[in-house]
């Protein structure tokens, strides 16, 4: 068995982890303002802890928090992009 | 039929494979066990000694707490003894210099049975405490990989759940 964190995150460990440059980091960290963002192959890096972003699902944005268990992750993981799957007998005969 | 740690080890098999029994052993793992225990890889479970048991439950019991294994280097076809006027504390030390770098012991952190059940449960729970897409998966009971859900996902349905074991 294995630690899941660190090998299935697929990329090659020489490139570095693949995370977008947010513009108002340090403005969401100091007034706890949410992040908009539909960049759902954002990993989560250590200095992202405690902000709230709003990530895109296709057609909403979800709140997600960071905490440090989520640090390996990406912002996407979070956010659910399809609708839970609910059988409902159609009347048609 | 031999009981090593809980589980059994049925009489006629190899010993090499019957160790595949116990969780979290595989065959590339039970033949190191052997190698390590040396064990013959011919060898039956009806013929190991009891000695021989009881070094393997006690091997097994925790593996990290084993005494390491001696690195006894041998010596080429050209190898020439030093002489007898070298002390033989300069000897030891030239020794110990030269087998310093073993590799690691992939046995020393072996874990079998509840350990690497345990191990998983954290997986699981861990991504389902962060509230990821893959924790929600095993909550659901359905496929976490991306396998096709119109049809077959029998073995998912059946055994994907948060507190697995």
């Amino acid at each position: 068995m294995q630690p899941s964190l660190i090998l299935r995150s697929g990329r090659s460990a020489w490139k570095g982890p693949y995370f977008v440059a947010f513009p108002n980091l340090r403005d969401a960290l100091e007034n706890n303002v949410a992040i908009r963002t539909q960049a759902r192959s954002c990993t989560i890096l250590p200095n992202f802890v405690g902000i709230r972003f709003m990530v895109h699902n296709g057609k909403d944005y979800m709140p997600v928090t960071v905490t440090q268990d989520m640090v390996g992750h990406k912002l996407g993981e979070f956010a659910h992009t399809k609708k839970r799957f609910t059988y409902k007998m159609t009347k048609n005969k | 039929m031999v009981h090593v740690l809980g589980v059994q080890l049925p009489d006629s098999q190899l010993a090499r494979f019957a160790l595949t029994a116990f969780y979290g052993v595989g065959h590339k793992t039970a033949h190191r066990l052997c190698a390590r225990l040396q064990i013959h890889d011919r060898c039956k479970v009806r013929s190991l000694t009891p000695h021989q048991i009881t070094e393997l439950a006690s091997f097994l019991a925790s593996p990290s707490t084993a005494p390491p294994l001696p690195r006894l280097p041998l010596a080429g076809p050209s190898y020439k003894a030093p002489p007898p006027s070298i002390p033989l504390q300069e000897l030891r030390a030239a020794f110990a210099a030269a087998s310093g770098k073993g590799g690691a012991d992939p046995l020393r952190n072996m874990k079998i049975e509840s350990e690497a059940k345990r191990v998983v449960k954290d997986n699981i729970a861990h991504q389902r405490m962060i509230g990821s897409y893959v924790g929600k998966r095993h909550a659901m009971g359905l496929p976490v990989r991306g396998q096709n859900t119109q049809t077959n996902a029998r073995t998912a349905r059946k055994l994907n759940k948060v507190d697995r074991w």
